[in-house]
């Protein structure tokens, strides 16, 4: 501890440090000198999805003071957001996947790997090939992990549909099953208990493949087995299927037998809890979900799905100076979306240059806005703002709103431009 | 309590949220997320740097009192005139 001190002190000393760049300039209102020293604290990143790249964002303007590295595995971002819409060949696929911008981040050390194990007492991260880096700081946003918990499917499986779920190129091998489909066929969705990443994206998919074939002129049936008894935004797709999609989408829930405990590939049929089967030409379980598989390795998690961590920081709870964001916490009411990730991580990264300097914690407020859309021409949200509970040690919502289910046309297809709006300038501002 | 009083007392009293305890900044901070970082907005979401000062201040207004269904009204109301006014301040000052 007091090597720590020390070292805090003299960093503090000798930073490199001008009001005018910080985040939140109000807030801060020391002065301190500048020195050319190199002692600076290391801060690892690990994941560029939407929640590192938002930290990276806004460590960017200290990137001179602070020495700041980023591990991702993969050499391209696909976000999930959107990818229904690809899927459905609404958008390229294209508009979803981003380039890192090596000139934007010129300061940063980018390393394209992925983290192997955690050393917590050590402050150690090993790689994949095995190299091992000390950190001061270690911000985790590793996206999740799926569960394999219905009998006889294994989401590794990759001789099965995939489960599109986790930005990844199966979707073209999703793509390719779904133009695959014969004239008339019937298909399958299986949605997730909660929580869950995006939790209306199963039933935007479904909207979205019906859509889809109605387009291609084919028959067909979805069927939406439910591990649940309601869902969000549901007034409003059931609205949008009995205007658009009517007898072509049912919605299963629970207490009717929705809930899939066993899947059979051979045969292409699934059974629900009460032993209803159902046999389909296409399959497409999205499995029950958990937090990352790194850290349940380095455990993390304390053998719970999803790690807990102090809301004001994001640091977890039993581990001084590491810190989660995004779809592997729990967080409190906040759904598992793109939206929160990044509302998150602002406060995770502001909180960690407080910290850093000493400055005081700032309290948070978060927001989520999340777009579904039933058709290109037609989008809804809900949105909700969220604080901390009084004890400081939960995020709660103040209330959320949604589209009105007799909302006019011209206002369904104006939140189809919110939606691009939203999403272009998040991933210009994370990815150039 | 008769639905007119209820309506009496949320027009007096605003519901709001941020009057005392949580930073404006870390409000704009969220409406970054889609306006831009420097509000420069897009294609499909208009720029706040055309806007004079007084604008966005009564555009704000309007959005919290408005009934109408915009994804705008719905996040602003949990707003207050002096959070809003508070925003202004802040975003006019720093935009570029």
């Amino acid at each position: 501890m007091k090597k720590l001190n020390n070292y805090r002190r003299n960093f503090l000393k000798n930073s490199s440090y001008f009001i005018s760049s910080l985040l939140f300039s109000s807030i801060f209102k020391i002065n301190t000198s500048y020195s050319k020293s190199k002692l600076k604290p290391r801060i690892i990143i690990v994941g560029f999805g939407i929640g590192g790249a938002t930290c990276i964002s806004y460590l960017l303007k200290f990137s001179k003071n602070f020495d700041i590295i980023v591990i991702e595995k993969n050499e391209r971002i696909q976000t999930c957001p959107m990818s229904n819409l690809v899927i459905a060949d609404i958008i390229p696929y294209s508009y979803i996947s981003h380039d890192f911008d090596y000139m934007r981040l010129k300061n940063i050390k980018f390393l394209n790997s992925s983290v192997k194990t955690i050393y917590t007492s050590k402050k150690i991260i090993e790689t994949e090939d095995s190299s091992k880096i000390d950190y001061d700081y270690l911000i985790l946003s590793p996206g999740i992990n799926f569960k394999n918990d219905i009998d006889g499917y294994n989401h590794k499986d990759r001789t099965i549909i995939p489960h599109c779920w986790n930005g990844t190129k199966d979707l073209f091998k999703f793509k390719k099953r779904l133009n695959d489909l014969e004239k008339k066929s019937t298909i399958i969705i299986s949605a997730p208990d909660y929580p869950y990443r995006c939790p209306p994206a199963p039933y935007e998919r479904a909207s979205l493949l019906a859509n889809f074939l109605k387009r291609k002129k084919k028959k067909f049936k979805i069927l939406i087995l439910d591990s649940k008894d309601s869902f969000t935004k549901k007034e409003i797709f059931l609205n949008e299927w009995r205007n658009y999609h009517k007898e072509s989408i049912e919605w299963i829930p629970k207490s009717k037998g929705g809930k899939v405990t066993y899947f059979n590939k051979k045969e292409n049929y699934v059974k629900t809890s009460n032993g209803s089967k159902f046999k389909a030409d296409f399959i497409n379980i999205i499995p029950n979900q958990k937090a990352a598989d790194i850290l349940t390795r380095s455990k993390l998690n304390g053998n719970k799905d999803w790690c807990d961590v102090n809301p004001m920081t994001f640091e977890l709870k039993n581990f001084r100076n590491i810190f989660v964001v995004g779809d592997s916490i729990d967080a409190g009411d906040m759904p598992k979306s793109a939206f929160s990730a990044n509302s998150q991580a602002k406060i995770l990264a502001t909180n960690l240059v407080n910290r850093i300097y000493e400055k005081d914690i700032l309290s948070p407020v978060f927001l989520n806005t999340c777009y579904s859309f039933s058709s290109s021409k037609r989008a809804f949200s809900i949105t909700s703002w969220y604080k901390l509970n009084k004890k400081k040690t939960r995020i709660v919502s103040l209330g959320s709103s949604t589209t009105k289910v007799d909302a006019l046309s011209h206002q369904y297809y104006d939140e189809t431009r919110q939606a691009y709006g939203w999403y272009e300038n998040l991933v210009k501002t994370l990815y150039g | 309590m008769k639905k007119s009083k209820l309506f009496i007392l949320l027009i007096l009293f605003p519901f709001h949220i941020f009057a005392n305890d949580i930073e404006i900044n870390v409000i704009i901070e969220n409406c970054k997320s889609c306006h831009g970082q420097n509000y420069e907005g897009n294609n499909y979401i208009k720029s706040l740097k055309p806007l004079e000062k007084e604008e966005f201040i009564s555009k704000m207004i309007k959005y919290v009192n408005s009934n109408n269904d915009h994804v705008m009204s719905r996040i602003s109301k949990v707003l207050n005139k002096k959070d809003i006014l508070k925003m202004a301040d802040e975003i006019y000052e720093k935009i570029e």
